[in-house]
C-alpha cells in the first residue's frame, strides 16, 4: 500500500473513531463516514468493503497502537514496577489524548462481540496488545517480582482496573484528570500482582 | 587371595581365604556407590519415575515398576485399571526375559569354556526391548508408567505387533536353548528326560553333569521372594516347605565394613532371591525334580533361569489374552500428589530377585528413599560364623576360577548393588 | 580393524545395554574390535587395560568422571590420560561422560562429564577437546552412536554443534517428527495421559520443542519414541539434565518458560494467540472415533 493510500486509510479510521464515540456505533453509518473525511461513498469502499471491516480493522489499529508502546516499555531495562507504571501512564495518556480509542475498546469491542465473531475470533484482532502484556506478566514472574498465577486472573485485575477508570472519567464521575492516578494505581496494581 | 570379578555390570572384589587347598571365606567388596537414595531426597515425588530407572542400565525397568508401585502405595485409595496392571506386567516380563537370555549367552557361557554368542543373546533381547518400547517409547530408560496407570493407549494394532515379537521370542528359544515346542519343555517334569533334549541349555546342563560339577554352589536351600503378580508370589521356601507369611517389615538392610554394598536379611537370616527361589516358590515341577536330585546347586540354578524366559513367555501370551484395551489407560488421581503426606513400600520381582522400594513424602516432596536389590541378597556379606548365601555357595570349592562360576550364577548386577 | 577400548566411569551401564540393541550388531563386531568392553568379550581384561599401554584407536568414555572415582584400582581420570593422547577420537558416550548427567548429584566430588560441567566448559582435559566427540542422551541412542563409529572408521568429517555433538543427530529437535505435532501446532492444550491425542508440552513438561536429538526421526528400539506414547521428553540429550518437576510445566503466569528452540517470545505468542482462537474440530475429538 502507498504511503498516501496508508495515510488515507488512518484518517478514516480516525474520523470514524470520533464519529462512534459521539454518535454511537450502530447509528453512525459509512456516508457518514465518508462524507466526513471528504470522499464519496463509492471510494471509501476502495479502502473499507463494509462497516464490519471497518470496525475489525480500527481494533486492529487500536491493538497495534498500544502493542508499540508496550513493546517499547518492555524492552527498556528497568524494574517491573517501573514498567508497571509506564504502562499505566501510556493507557490513561491514550485515553486523554484519543479517548475515541479506548472508547471504542470498552463500548464497541468488548460489548459487540457479534460484530467481530468472523475474523476477530478469540483474542485475534488484540492480539500485539495481549501479546506485549503477556511478556511484561512472563517477565515479571521469571525475574521473580510478581507472583506466578493464571494469565487471565492476572489480565483481568490489570485491564478490569484501568478500564474501570477510564470509564469513569468517560461518564464525568471521576473528580480528577486521570494522570493524578497514575502513582496510586500503580501501585496498587503492582502491589497486588507482586510476590 | 584377591581376585577382581569382572563383567557384571561392573566389578567386584572377591577376596579369598583357603584352609588346606579349599576355600575357607570369602568377602564381597563393592568399590564403589552412586548414593541414588541421596539424590532422591528433596526431589518432587515423580521425578522419581525418571531418575529410579537410571539405577541400573539392565534391570532399570524394575526399579521404575518399584517406584510408581512405592509412590501409589502412599495413597489411601488410588484407583488403577486392570489394563494399567496387565502392561506393568508385561513389559516386567520383557525385561526380565531380556535379562535371562543376556546372562545365558554373553556371561555363563564364557564360564563353560565357550565363546560368547553376542547375536544369540541381543536378538531375543531386541525383540523384547522392542516390545517394550511399544508401551514405553523406548528400553532402556523409559518413565512410561506413572501414579495412577500407564500413559500409553496401545491399539489393536500395537498388540498385532506385540504378539509376533513375542512369538518371535518363543520360537528363539525354541530353536536354540531347548531344543522342542515350548508346550512339550514346560510340560516337563523330569530332569533325567529333559536332558535328552538338545540345545544350548541342554549342552551347559551336560557339561555340568559330565564335569562332575552338580554338587557346586550349593547354599542354605532358603529362599524368598517378595513381588506379587499374576504369576509370581510371596513366600519363602525353606528345603522345599513354602511358607507365604512373609512380610517386608521383617527385611533389614545393615553395613558390610569393608564393602560399599550393603547385607540384608529376613528375620536375621540370609536368603537366596532370583529364579531358583520363584521357582521353587511357584513348585515349578522341572526345578523342583532337578532340586530333588541336585539341590540348590549351579544345575539348578541355571535350569531356573533359562526355564524361567519360556515360562514368562507363555504367561505373557496369557496376560495378552486378559487384556482389555476399552479399559482406561490411566485415571487421574483424586488427591494431586503435592499434597501427599506418608510412606509407602513396595516390591517387584525383578530379573535377579526381589527387588524393594521404600519412600516417604511430605507434600509431595521426597523425605526418604529406601531400595533394596536382588543382588543385595544374595551376596550379602556375612562373617565366617554366619556366612552369606553366595558366600557359603563359595566355600570348599579348590580354586578361584570355579568360584567365579558359582558366583556368576547369581547374575550379580554391580550396578544395581552399588546405587 | 579399528580398536576401541570402552571405559566406565560412573554409570548405571544403560549406554552399554543401548548400544547392544543396535540392529546389525554382528557386522559392527566384523568391522570394530574391542579392546576392552564392559560386557562383551574382549581382547584384555579391565585389569590388563589399567595396568599396561594396550594400543587403541579410539576412546569411548561412559559415566561421569570424577577425581575420586577408580576403575580396578585406578583413578578414572589417570586411565583417560593413559590413553587419551594415543587415540585417533575420544567419543563421550552418554549425558554422564558428556556433562556430568545424574551422577554429577551422587556423592563424589567435582563430578562432570568429560569436557562440560553441565553447559561450563571444564579446563581439566582441554587438551583433547579437539579429538572428542559427543554423543548425548540418557541413554545413547544405538544407532547414533555405531555410525558416529562409522564416521571416525571412514574418515568423515562431522560438522559439530558447541558441545561437539554431530549436527547430523543434534541439529533436530526431538518435537521433529512427533506424531502429537499438530496438537502443538495448533495450540490445543488439553492433553491427559493415557490417550492419543493431545501434546504434552503445555502441561506436562515435555521439552521435546527444546531439546536436540533425532528421537522422533531415528525411532528408538526401531519401533516408537516417548512423546509419540504419550511420555512426555525430559531433555536428557541436553547438558541441562535432569532437571526438576520433570512432568510439569514450568509457566509464568501462563505462558510457558522455555519455548521451542530459536522462536522469540514475541513471535510464540503472537501465533499462538492467533491459532488459539480458532476450534479446529478434528483436532477437538478422539483421533479414531467418527
Amino acid at each position: 500500500m502507498t504511503s498516501k493510500k496508508q495515510l488515507k486509510k488512518e484518517l478514516i479510521i480516525q474520523s470514524a473513531l470520533e464519529l462512534f464515540a459521539s454518535k454511537g456505533f450502530y447509528s453512525t453509518t459509512i456516508p457518514d463516514i465518508a462524507s466526513s473525511v471528504k470522499i464519496s461513498v463509492g471510494s471509501m469502499y476502495n479502502y473499507f468493503t463494509s462497516k464490519d471491516v471497518l470496525a475489525k480493522e480500527i481494533i486492529k489499529y487500536i491493538s497495534l497502537y498500544l502493542g508499540n508502546k508496550l513493546q517499547n516499555i518492555n524492552e527498556e531495562k528497568i524494574s517491573t514496577e517501573e514498567k508497571t507504571k509506564k504502562i499505566v501512564e501510556v493507557y490513561f495518556k491514550t485515553a486523554s489524548l484519543k479517548p475515541e480509542m479506548i472508547d471504542y475498546f470498552l463500548r464497541i469491542y468488548l460489548s459487540n462481540r457479534e460484530v467481530f465473531k468472523n475474523g476477530c475470533e478469540g483474542m485475534i484482532c488484540v492480539n500485539e496488545f495481549v501479546t506485549e502484556i503477556m511478556i511484561y506478566f512472563e517477565e515479571g514472574v521469571r525475574c521473580g517480582d510478581l507472583r506466578d498465577q493464571d494469565f487471565f486472573s492476572a489480565f483481568g485485575l490489570f485491564m478490569g482496573y484501568l478500564g474501570g477508570m477510564v470509564f469513569l472519567k468517560g461518564e464525568e464521575i471521576l473528580p480528577k484528570a486521570l494522570d493524578t492516578y497514575i502513582d496510586d494505581i500503580s501501585y496498587n496494581i503492582y502491589k497486588a500482582l507482586s510476590k | 587371595m584377591i581376585k577382581l570379578i569382572e563383567k557384571i555390570e561392573g566389578e567386584a572384589k572377591l577376596n579369598f581365604s583357603f584352609k588346606d587347598e579349599k576355600i575357607d571365606f570369602v568377602t564381597i567388596e563393592f568399590m564403589s556407590t552412586r548414593n541414588i537414595e541421596n539424590i532422591l531426597k528433596g526431589k518432587h515425588a515423580l521425578d522419581a519415575l525418571v531418575i529410579n530407572p537410571r539405577v541400573c542400565g539392565i534391570c532399570g525397568h524394575a526399579h521404575l515398576i518399584a517406584t510408581v508401585q512405592a509412590l501409589e502405595d502412599c495413597y489411601e485409595d488410588l484407583k488403577i485399571s486392570n489394563k494399567a496392571k496387565i502392561i506393568r506386567e508385561l513389559t516386567l516380563n520383557f525385561e526380565l526375559i531380556q535379562n535371562h537370555f543376556k546372562w545365558f549367552y554373553l556371561t555363563l557361557l564364557p564360564l563353560f569354556g565357550h565363546k560368547q554368542q553376542v547375536l544369540k543373546a541381543t536378538y531375543p533381547s531386541q525383540l523384547m526391548a522392542k516390545a517394550i518400547a511399544l508401551f514405553g517409547g523406548q528400553y532402556p530408560h523409559t518413565s512410561y508408567t506413572i501414579v495412577g496407570g500407564v500413559v500409553c493407549e496401545p491399539t489393536e494394532m500395537d498388540i498385532i505387533k506385540l504378539n509376533h515379537y513375542i512369538d518371535e521370542t518363543i520360537r528363539f528359544f525354541e530353536n536354540n536353548l531347548v531344543k522342542t515346542d515350548s508346550n512339550s519343555f514346560l510340560l516337563s517334569d523330569k530332569i533325567d528326560k529333559f536332558l535328552e533334549y538338545e540345545g544350548d541349555l541342554i549342552t551347559i546342563l551336560q557339561q555340568i553333569k559330565e564335569d562332575d560339577m552338580l554338587a557346586l554352589g550349593k547354599s542354605y536351600d532358603r529362599f524368598i521372594s517378595f513381588g506379587e503378580n499374576s504369576y509370581f508370589k510371596k513366600a519363602k521356601s525353606i528345603k522345599t516347605k513354602v511358607n507365604d507369611s512373609v512380610s517386608i517389615e521383617y527385611v533389614k538392610e545393615s553395613d558390610i565394613p569393608s564393602s560399599f554394598a550393603k547385607s540384608v536379611t529376613f528375620k536375621e537370616n540370609y536368603y537366596e532371591v532370583g529364579p531358583l527361589a520363584r521357582a521353587m516358590i511357584n513348585k515349578a515341577a522341572l526345578v523342583k525334580d532337578s532340586h530333588r536330585k541336585y539341590g540348590d546347586s549351579i544345575f539348578s540354578r541355571i535350569l531356573a533361569r533359562v526355564c524361567e524366559t519360556s515360562q514368562l513367555l507363555a504367561h505373557s501370551k496369557k496376560l495378552l489374552e486378559r487384556l482389555d484395551l476399552s479399559e482406561p489407560s490411566y485415571i487421574n488421581p483424586n488427591v494431586d500428589i503435592s499434597k501427599i503426606n506418608g510412606s509407602g513400600t513396595s516390591a517387584v520381582e525383578a530379573a535377579r530377585g526381589s527387588l524393594i522400594h521404600k519412600v516417604e513424602l511430605q507434600n509431595g516432596i521426597i523425605q526418604n528413599y529406601e531400595i533394596i536389590t536382588p543382588t543385595q541378597w544374595n551376596l550379602s556379606g556375612g562373617t565366617k560364623k554366619k556366612q552369606g548365601v553366595s558366600q557359603k555357595a563359595m566355600i570348599g570349592l579348590s580354586d578361584t576360577k570355579t568360584a567365579e562360576l558359582v558366583f556368576k550364577t547369581f547374575d550379580v548386577c554391580s550396578v544395581c548393588t552399588t546405587h | 580393524m579399528i580398536k576401541l577400548l570402552w571405559l566406565s566411569g560412573i554409570t548405571c551401564n544403560a549406554n552399554t545395554h543401548s548400544f547392544l540393541n543396535y540392529p546389525f550388531i554382528e557386522q559392527f563386531l566384523n568391522d570394530f574390535e574391542f579392546i576392552y568392553h564392559p560386557v562383551l568379550d574382549s581382547s584384555y581384561t579391565l585389569q590388563e587395560i589399567v595396568s599396561n599401554e594396550i594400543e587403541c584407536d579410539v576412546l569411548l568414555i561412559e559415566g561421569s568422571i570424577s577425581p575420586e572415582f577408580q576403575r580396578a584400582d585406578v583413578s578414572i581420570e589417570d586411565i583417560i590420560r593413559k590413553y587419551a593422547p594415543k587415540v585417533q577420537k575420544i567419543v563421550t558416550v552418554g549425558t554422564c561422560a558428556t556433562f556430568g548427567g545424574i551422577f554429577s548429584q551422587s556423592d563424589y566430588k567435582d563430578v562432570t562429564g568429560l569436557h562440560f560441567d553441565k553447559e561450563q566448559k571444564n579446563q581439566k582435559f582441554e587438551n583433547l577437546f579437539d579429538k572428542t566427540i559427543s554423543i548425548s542422551g540418557c541413554p545413547i541412542h544405538p544407532e547414533i552412536l555405531v555410525n558416529t563409529l562409522y564416521a571416525i572408521k571412514g574418515d568423515i568429517a562431522l560438522r559439530l554443534d558447541n558441545f561437539l555433538r554431530p549436527k547430523e543427530f543434534y541439529a533436530y529437535t526431538v518435537h521433529n517428527g512427533c506424531v502429537r505435532n499438530e496438537y502443538f501446532e495448533y495450540k490445543v492444550d488439553a492433553h491427559q495421559f493415557g490417550e492419543l491425542e493431545g501434546c504434552m508440552f503445555y502441561d506436562h513438561g515435555c521439552q521435546a520443542p527444546f531439546t536436540h536429538a533425532s528421537c522422533n526421526k531415528i525411532l528408538w528400539n526401531e519401533v516408537n519414541s516417548k512423546t509419540r506414547v504419550g511420555l512426555p521428553c525430559f531433555g536428557c540429550t541436553e547438558p541441562t539434565f535432569p532437571k526438576a518437576n520433570l512432568f510439569t510445566t514450568k509457566k509464568n503466569m501462563g505462558v510457558p518458560e522455555n519455548l521451542p528452540l530459536g522462536v522469540g517470545k514475541r513471535v510464540y505468542l503472537t501465533l499462538a494467540g492467533i491459532t488459539k482462537a480458532f476450534k479446529i474440530p478434528r483436532l477437538e475429538k478422539k483421533l479414531l472415533d467418527d
